[in-house]
């Protein structure tokens, strides 16, 4: 364990540091990253476009590797994993909200709740997952393909299906950017739900300083550090911080 | 607009490539067939050039015999003809030629070169002017002890100068001391035939008879032209020697036109073939177009909304097609040239040498391959394309490929009155037998089955993908649903497959159908112990007819029944009739007589079948003119009917006409009835020596040779399931390439199931099992078209005497496995490419 992690952190990146390009062209988008995401803890990760707040939480999930220093999920350092080893932590200690396409659209919706539990062949906590279509109240849509969902039962559909493994963290990007501000405020509070109710720990990306007031916490990207954070942000807060970018 | 489309297709030169890969495979088999064809009439051409350079005139018979299928006989000439020709003024030099069936045993007892349907085996004279062959090594065979050979049957057999050699003729099985290797022309041996050859007396009275020959070779002179000199020559025989005089110029024309005609139903075979190929390559094209256009909705719907009218962008699309055409089969020709070469070293190694000359590529095959290629791809695309012009500005914002089903019920019903129609005109076909309309009825049901393609599809989805999905649980279910989510893509990439399938599988029941009809046929006719059976049915060789005479002197052997063929014309009409023992043939087969007795059948009698009988109106006792070569017109009368027909044919005749005459005559089998209380082990070992001393043929027992009979029907058929091999092979890339396009549409998909922890195993099994579903959709539709219409056409070959029908069963399930096998196979690339997609470009960057 490293000391900037504290024993109840679910994720955390020391030192992380992503670079593009080579020479000239090279572009840092991560640099010299350190920060920690505590468990049953609702973080937003803010910063104007270019600021490294994609990469960042790419790299924490798996999804891309650093050039330096390290990511964790719980107490595995995700560099030691091959591809199949991180396959499988995706599937079982990681959940995704992505902005748009989260779903399989030759699956209904209760296939693609339960998809990362399929693929690995698991059954699941039946109780769990009730629980979660409960509190996503998609109860009477189970049977339903995608196609038959509006964007904001679709974009449940995918909240449920990051909580359906309880994994140990859940990153969500922009997931109310393809959605009307009634059906984002949905899944924001669905998604506050899941941690204050369901004890579980989320990541979100955004740029939307409403959908950022849903978080216990914000931190503020600019230029691949972390410059600032916020504890318990309002939506006025975050949007002043925000402006001060642009000086 | 026209620069753009030109930009857009090179802009995307991996597409253009797989693409062409569809008219590429289409193409090459065409050109190739044509480039190999061209190529051999040339090689011949040439060699008969070559052959007959020096050859002024050729005398031979005037009187030839037509047979079935376009074979004829020529009578041969008396020897002393020869001296004639020579006193004519103006000859130089009038070589008499023999020529006749001789088969050169090989080192180890086995007759060298193929009986049967393989290149000739020949017994020739050779002249001392070597007018034709070329003595190569050692020196001119002299003498009945003496023989050349061709230096391609010596290379083969291993035999070298001062080698005894053993080799089997009308005049039974001699051995001769080996003196000289002859080239005929440039080439070791003509197409594959094998030569023995000898001095004109030892040819005569070994391949021939004596006294007479096959033809008188002329040069001239230098004093008249070739014209006057056959003039002349015609002009000094006797008017009633029946003989014809042919200039060098025509008897070249001749063995030209001859062996060309031989190639051309090989050449129309082949063409048949690559046309298939080419019909099944069109499906792949079209979907091709079909699934890219889909691709780029939105691209082309940006175009629309910034003005482009749909004209412009259904000209664009079929700009595409004709580079992809052009360039599709530009390639295809080149590929051919390989397939060209494949074809020749193909035959090469079955033993058929051809003459060297460099690859003919004629600007016709050019104009041909390039011209069909282009326009059967434009054609293919005519219809994505203006589809593709039809795309609304809006559709710029929907965001994937999909392509609509068309009114399903609409779909449904034109499948079910093409389907309906097709029946009809079957039955109708079947009640006043016409094969053109049956035909038309079989490919009225075929395009019905393709319109409800999409349907099906749909059902295939769920019936096939039932147990995959049950078997691989999220994989199977996400392959099922993408083999269910275009079922038109999914019907289209099935329809190459189903064709295929469809035409191995009605050929496989023809086969299955024919062999047990063979077999039937066989066991209830043939009613002997054991055969000594030969492949050759021509007449033109097989077994000196001593062998069945020394058998029938064994203890061991009852009765041995030497049976022939020969082409002859019966009342001028060109026929085959058999020829047989009447004392031995009632022991060993039952041709279920009619009307009279073997024992009636003399050297002025026949019997005909009760089928010919009826047809001509024949009764016992009419007396019918039979042309027999080397025995002229007889007037035979019929003693006897017949109603077993398959294997005795509309006539039947007494070999003991041949004994003594000028005409060659050979048993193409023997069949025997071993005395009783004579083990088949004693009656083999009896037998043995006496065959393997006549060298040509092969002992084999009854079942045995039932069985080998019924297995004659395999050659033709794996050359038949060879060719559409390739059918299948361009299937198994039209689904490829299906694939290869619908994981680049559904790479955002796939890059969300990797980042929720679909494995890349996973991944790939997924592809599989939606190629599998493809494909096996394809075959089972396939097969079961197959079955219909080779049921079809076996009831259709039932005035044909074909009175069985036969499933074949193993055949059946052997091409649902390789089906299978092609989708798990076509999979692989796929596959691979969707385990290669970059997950954060294909999702996380929206």
């Amino acid at each position: 364990m490293t000391e900037t992690l504290t024993t109840a952190a679910a994720a955390g990146a020391v030192d992380a540091t992503k670079i593009y390009g080579e020479g000239d062209s090279e572009v840092r988008a991560l640099d010299g990253v350190t920060v920690s995401f505590e468990a049953s803890r609702f973080t937003a990760i803010m910063g104007p476009s270019g600021s490294g707040k994609s990469t960042l939480m790419h790299c924490l999930a798996g999804l891309d590797s650093l050039t330096q220093g390290a990511v964790y999920i719980g107490d595995t350092q995700l560099a030691t994993l091959n591809d199949k080893e991180l396959t499988i932590l995706r599937r079982t200690a990681v959940g995704f909200i992505f902005q748009a396409y989260n779903l399989v659209p030759t699956l209904n919706a209760y296939e693609n709740i339960t998809l990362p539990l399929l693929l690995g062949g698991a059954a699941g906590d039946q109780e769990w997952i009730d629980k979660v279509i409960d509190t996503v109240g998609l109860r009477d849509r189970l049977k339903h393909r995608p196609s038959e969902l509006s964007g904001g039962q679709q974009q449940r559909v995918a909240v449920a299906r990051a909580l359906a493994s309880k994994p140990t963290i859940i990153f969500a990007d922009e997931p109310t950017g393809n959605l009307d501000s009634h059906a984002g405020a949905e899944i924001l509070a669905f998604m506050r739900r899941a941690v204050t109710d369901l004890g579980q720990t989320i990541v979100m990306v955004t740029h939307d300083p409403n959908a950022a007031s849903y978080a216990d916490r914000v931190i503020f990207l600019a230029d691949g550090k972390v410059v600032d954070e916020m504890v318990a942000p309002t939506a006025d807060l975050v949007l002043d911080r925000m402006k001060r970018f642009g000086d | 607009m026209f620069k753009l489309a030109l930009k857009g297709i090179l802009a995307r030169k991996g597409r253009l490539l797989l693409t062409s890969l569809a008219v590429i495979l289409g193409t090459s088999f065409l050109a190739g067939t044509y480039i190999f064809s061209d190529t051999l009439t040339k090689s011949f051409n040439d060699l008969f050039a070559d052959v007959f350079e020096d050859t002024d005139a050729y005398v031979r018979s005037s009187v030839v015999i037509d047979g079935d299928f376009g074979s004829e006989e020529r009578q041969r000439i008396p020897d002393s003809l020869s001296a004639e020709v020579a006193e004519v003024p103006g000859v130089r030099t009038a070589d008499p030629s023999v020529f006749g069936f001789a088969r050169v045993v090989g080192k180890d007892g086995k007759p060298v070169g193929s009986d049967g349907n393989g290149p000739p085996t020949f017994g020739s004279s050779i002249s001392p002017d070597e007018a034709f062959w070329t003595i190569d090594d050692g020196r001119l065979p002299s003498g009945s002890a003496e023989v050349a050979l061709d230096a391609a049957v010596a290379d083969d057999a291993g035999y070298e100068i001062g080698d005894t050699v053993k080799v089997v003729a009308q005049g039974g099985s001699r051995e001769f001391t080996l003196v000289g290797i002859a080239m005929y022309g440039d080439v070791s041996s003509p197409g594959g035939a094998t030569f023995a050859l000898f001095d004109l007396p030892t040819a005569q009275s070994f391949v021939g008879r004596p006294g007479f020959i096959d033809a008188v070779v002329v040069t001239g002179d230098g004093s008249l032209s070739d014209d006057e000199l056959a003039d002349r020559i015609q002009a000094a025989l006797p008017a009633d020697s029946q003989t014809e005089t042919l200039t060098g110029a025509e008897i070249t024309k001749e063995n030209q036109s001859s062996i060309e005609e031989g190639l051309s139903f090989f050449t129309i075979f082949l063409t048949a073939f690559s046309f298939i190929a080419m019909g099944v390559a069109c499906f792949v094209i079209y979907n091709v177009f079909s699934i890219t256009a889909a691709q780029r909705q939105r691209e082309n719907a940006l175009l629309r909304a910034v003005g482009a009218h749909r004209g412009q962008i259904t000209r664009a699309m079929l700009l595409e097609s004709v580079v992809v055409g052009v360039i599709g089969s530009l390639l295809g020709l080149i590929a051919g040239v390989g397939v060209s070469i494949a074809l020749k070293s193909f035959l090469g190694v079955i033993g058929i040498d051809f003459p060297s000359t460099s690859l003919q590529l004629l600007p016709r095959t050019v104009v041909l391959t390039v011209v069909l290629g282009t326009v059967v791809t434009v054609l293919s695309a005519v219809l994505p394309a203006l589809r593709t012009g039809r795309v609304s500005p809006l559709a710029a914002m929907r965001e994937s490929a999909v392509e609509h089903v068309g009114s399903s019920r609409k779909r449904i019903l034109s499948g079910l009155i093409f389907g309906a129609v097709g029946v009809v005109a079957i039955i109708a076909a079947l009640a006043g037998p016409s094969f053109v309309l049956l035909g038309v009825g079989v490919l009225l049901v075929w395009v019905g089955v393709l319109i409800l393609g999409p349907v099906l599809a749909l059902v295939a989805a769920k019936v096939i993908g039932t147990p995959v999905a049950r078997a691989f649980k999220v994989t199977g279910r996400m392959a099922q649903g993408n083999a269910a989510r275009n079922p038109k893509r999914t019907s289209r990439a099935a329809a190459p497959v189903l064709i295929g399938v469809a035409l191995v599988t009605a050929v496989a029941l023809l086969a299955a159908t024919l062999k047990a009809q063979v077999r039937e046929i066989f066991s209830e006719q043939f009613v002997g112990d054991y055969v000594v059976k030969t492949n050759d049915f021509t007449g033109f060789g097989g077994l000196s007819p001593d062998l069945a005479d020394q058998l029938n002197e064994i203890p061991e052997v009852e009765s041995a029944a030497g049976i022939g063929v020969k082409l002859a014309e019966v009342d001028g009409r060109g026929a085959t009739v058999t020829l047989v023992d009447p004392v031995t043939v009632g022991e060993v087969f039952d041709l279920h007589l009619t009307g009279g007795s073997y024992a009636d059948l003399s050297n002025e009698s026949m019997m005909v079948s009760d089928k010919k009988s009826s047809d001509d109106d024949l009764n016992i006792g009419d007396v019918l003119t039979v042309n027999l070569t080397g025995l002229g017109e007889l007037p035979l009368t019929i003693v006897g009917t017949y109603s077993s027909d398959e294997l005795a044919g509309g006539y039947v005749v007494n070999r003991g006409l041949y004994a003594d005459t000028s005409g060659s005559y050979f048993d193409f089998s023997v069949f025997i009835n071993t005395a009783s209380g004579v083990s088949a082990s004693q009656a083999q070992a009896a037998m043995e020596p006496l065959v393997e001393q006549y060298g040509s043929g092969e002992l084999q027992s009854r079942s045995e040779y039932i069985d080998d009979q019924a297995a004659s029907i395999n050659t033709l058929l794996a050359l038949i399931y060879g060719l559409l091999a390739l059918s299948i092979i361009i299937a198994a890339v039209g689904i490829v390439i299906t694939l290869l396009l619908s994981v680049y549409e559904r790479r955002r998909e796939i890059a969300l199931l990797r980042a929720v922890g679909m494995t890349r195993g996973q991944v790939r099994s997924t592809v599989r099992w939606e190629s599998v579903i493809t494909s096996m959709l394809g075959a089972v539709l396939g097969v079961v078209l197959g079955l219909f219409s080779g049921y079809l056409l076996v009831l259709s070959l039932r005035d044909e005497g074909v009175t069985v029908f036969s499933v074949p069963v193993l055949s059946t399930i052997v091409i649902l496995a390789v089906a299978f096998f092609v989708g798990v196979i076509a999979a692989v690339i796929p596959a691979r490419r969707a385990t290669k997609v970059d997950i954060i470009e294909a999702i996380a960057t929206t």
